[in-house]
């Protein structure tokens, strides 16, 4: 058998109406090398990686072309998945069985022979996991992050030939990218191990990849329509980018107050974050930053009402904000609105976007059902959105236009400080760039305050203020101006 | 190298216009089942219970199926024989499906000790053989209201885990928070937010239930605890001409079809509803 690596000759996949989605695409990866995708996102990148694999999902079918492993058609997909392949999706920590627990996730990745005699625990604390303390918690006792690595050390486990990762710069946290970056980098130029990468991040692939190929015409807008970002009060936003600054007004109104809060997960529990005290004044933007299972996210859902809180007391916008989300005033259930960070479950599938945004203007504001159906148009412009998208369902929307929706349903009720977890994580850099201009825009216009949980420096690095979760305490973090994640990893 | 359709992946576009195109064939065919099962009285020209023929005549001119035990004409009896048996299992299926709907919604949602009972209580309920229950109803309860305690006893519990799996899965979705976060009743949510976003998968389980409750009530009509003897029912149908399978087949067949369909045709399309929503 020749050892040429990996060809893809000719790909064409279509779905069933007909369109093509891939068109005529051929590739070569050589042993030891590494080849990256990249495009924006809707360009067909993860449809390409299915091909590839051979496990294009319902609706796409692959029209035309061959691919090849060293030489020879690929016939058997699976057992070829199996035996050469390792695989790191998008959304890893989903990927992982809800029954099996971290060891046995690796163990499973593991070739029969290779399995047992530590191989499971040391592929663990490669990803830097700790066995002993991992290896028997399943997935919903995992935090996020550890997670991704668990599903990363389920990848890399086999030491596979072929290593294909999806989307690592979103999918995983800044340190188990690092991590996985350097898994690749000692792959490349080993002569026997084939990577491909997919990412939207540019900074990444040119310094890792052998060859880059580019999916989608240069210069194609990502989907996102291009309407004016229009401020409240209907007239467009100076030049509808990043607003520069973003400093604590001073002197400004305090709009949220929190003093000796204390978080336990699970609730009871041992305490995640002890004594938070937190303000937050009208207008500012306000980044946490935070190891995976640091309780980031736990911090924005005590605030939001979703998680009780040990100990604690706060304020918003003056109003006292008594924990249970049962016991808030209509005021102050208006002030805080939460944005989350999954695009696919942020809207209700059942739902169109008008009736998504009318829900919370009726019952927050008290707006009549004509009024409420007015506004909805209204909060589609600020957050650049065409109207006609009222009628859609969230199935037929992008994932940057479906957090954009979102954001405009937290803005219905007006808030005084957003809570916004992860908002940008599952999207590509421009789309994301295009949202958190959008709320600085906001916050220039109207005195919205941001709280952001976030990964992703690009975020803190627009932040007013930044603050770290350390050993349980928050505390603000040293210097709050950072390059791109890619160039810090690199 | 790739088209895009404006701001628009096509893709769920498409697939949901195949599915539903599936679903309105199986729909119409189950649809029409249930107006001949419910409205073949009405149609039938013949009185099912007057006797027409000698025992057993074969299909002949006036008698396309031809005549049972007693000389009855099969065409009018299985047109007529469908509507009890079908009004039962639709009620039957209704209610064990609302109770476990409303279980279900509930058990997931708590999440508290008495949640956790129920779904036990469920599990337990389900490992107990079926027709014994069944049978046990039907010493103690008229034909028909066997039927619905069999179904409940036997398709509640299955209902209840699955809506009770989703509604658990639901509460930690976005929407779910969104609309909690801003204040909103859990019931409020389960109604608004949690049921409509199940749909498919409600509609769904109620096509299994149907199919279920009409299986009970044709073996508990074939075991003789149906309508009384003259009148038309196709389980008794094929327990009187079984027989006569030599001499009219027709009289035996027609009806076990008419079973066949109905229960096919909505098992078939509860099975495209699901598709469509997974």
């Amino acid at each position: 058998m020749r050892r040429d690596g990996l060809t893809v000759r000719g790909l064409t996949v279509a779905d069933r109406a007909g369109t093509s989605i891939v068109d005529r695409l051929s590739l070569r990866i050589a042993p030891g090398e590494v080849l990256a995708l990249t495009g924006p996102s809707g360009a067909g990148k993860t449809t390409v990686l299915r091909a590839v694999l051979g496990a294009l999902p319902a609706g796409l079918t692959r029209v035309s072309g061959q691919i090849e492993w060293h030489g020879a058609p690929v016939r058997a997909p699976r057992r070829w998945r199996r035996r050469t392949v390792g695989f790191l999706g998008q959304d890893p920590a989903s990927a992982l069985h809800p029954l099996l627990d971290a060891r046995a996730a690796v163990r499973e990745a593991l070739p029969r022979a290779a399995r047992g005699a530590g191989a499971e625990e040391r592929a663990l604390a490669e990803v830097g996991l700790d066995p002993a303390e991992i290896g028997r918690r399943r997935p919903h006792q995992l935090s996020g992050g550890q997670a991704q690595r668990v599903a990363l050390a389920r990848a890399l486990a086999a030491n596979p030939e072929l290593l294909v990762l999806d989307e690592p710069t979103s999918a995983l946290d800044p340190a188990a990218l690092l991590l996985a970056l350097e898994q690749v980098r000692r792959r490349r130029g080993d002569s026997r191990s084939v990577t491909l990468i997919v990412s939207h991040d540019l900074a990444v692939v040119r310094e890792l990849a052998d060859h880059v190929v580019r999916l989608g015409p240069d210069g194609r807008d990502d989907g996102v329509p291009q309407a004016p970002i229009l401020s409240p009060g209907g007239k467009p936003a100076p030049g509808g980018r990043a607003v520069p600054g973003g400093r604590a007004v001073p002197g400004g109104r305090v709009v949220l107050d929190a003093h000796g809060l204390t978080i336990a997960q699970p609730p009871g529990g041992a305490p995640l974050l002890s004594d938070v005290d937190l303000t937050i004044s009208a207008g500012e933007s306000v980044a946490v930053l935070g190891a995976s299972g640091s309780g980031k996210s736990t911090l924005l859902r005590v605030l939001a009402g979703l998680h009780p809180a040990e100990r604690g007391r706060a304020t918003v916008a003056g109003q006292a904000l008594p924990w249970p989300v049962t016991e808030r005033s209509p005021a102050a259930l208006r002030a805080l609105a939460l944005v989350g960070q999954n695009p696919l479950d942020v809207l209700n599938p059942a739902r169109t976007v008008g009736a998504a945004l009318a829900r919370p203007l009726r019952t927050l504001r008290g707006l009549p059902r004509r009024a409420a159906r007015a506004h909805v148009r209204h909060l589609l412009a600020i957050v650049g959105l065409p109207e006609e998208l009222a009628h859609r369902y969230p199935a037929t929307l992008s994932g940057g236009q479906r957090q954009r929706v979102a954001l405009a349903r937290a803005l219905a009720g007006d808030p005084a400080v957003l809570l916004a977890d992860e908002i940008t994580a599952a999207l590509d850099t421009r789309t994301a760039a295009q949202v958190l201009d959008l709320i600085d825009t906001l916050r220039h216009e109207t005195g919205l305050a941001v709280l952001a949980v976030t990964h992703d420096p690009a975020v803190a690095a627009r932040a007013g203020r930044v603050l770290r979760i350390e050993g349980g305490r928050l505390r603000p973090h040293p210097c709050s101006h950072h390059r791109r994640p890619s160039l810090d990893v690199l | 190298m790739k088209r895009m359709n404006g701001s628009v992946e096509p893709i769920p576009q498409v697939r949901a216009g195949h599915r539903s195109r599936a679903a309105l064939i199986l729909g119409a065919v189950s649809g029409s089942m249930l107006l001949v099962a419910l409205g073949g009285a009405a149609v039938a020209g013949r009185d099912p219970v007057a006797i027409v023929a000698p025992p057993w005549s074969g299909p002949g001119p006036g008698l396309p199926l031809g005549a049972d035990a007693l000389g009855r004409d099969v065409l009018a009896r299985v047109l007529a024989g469908g509507r009890d048996l079908t009004l039962t299992a639709i009620a039957a299926a209704l209610t064990a499906s609302a109770l476990g709907v409303a279980g279900g919604l509930w058990a997931g949602w708590s999440r508290g000790r008495l949640g956790r009972a129920a779904a036990s209580a469920a599990d337990l309920l389900l490992a107990l053989p079926l027709l014994l229950l069944a049978l046990l109803a039907v010493v103690t309860l008229p034909g028909p209201a066997a039927v619905v305690a069999g179904t409940v006893l036997g398709g509640t519990p299955l209902t209840l885990r699955v809506v009770a799996d989703a509604t658990a899965t639901a509460r930690r979705a976005g929407y779910v928070e969104a609309a909690l976060s801003r204040g909103e009743r859990g019931g409020a949510v389960l109604l608004r937010e949690v049921l409509p976003a199940h749909a498919g998968l409600v509609g769904a389980d109620l096509g299994q239930r149907l199919v279920l409750a009409v299986q009970l009530a044709a073996a508990l009509n074939v075991l003789g605890f149906g309508p009384a003897p003259p009148a038309p029912d196709w389980a008794a149908m094929l327990r009187e001409n079984l027989q006569g399978l030599g001499l009219n087949a027709a009289a035996t067949i027609a009806p076990a079809a008419a079973l066949a369909v109905l229960a096919g045709s909505v098992a078939a399309l509860s099975h495209s509803l699901w598709d469509g929503r997974s």
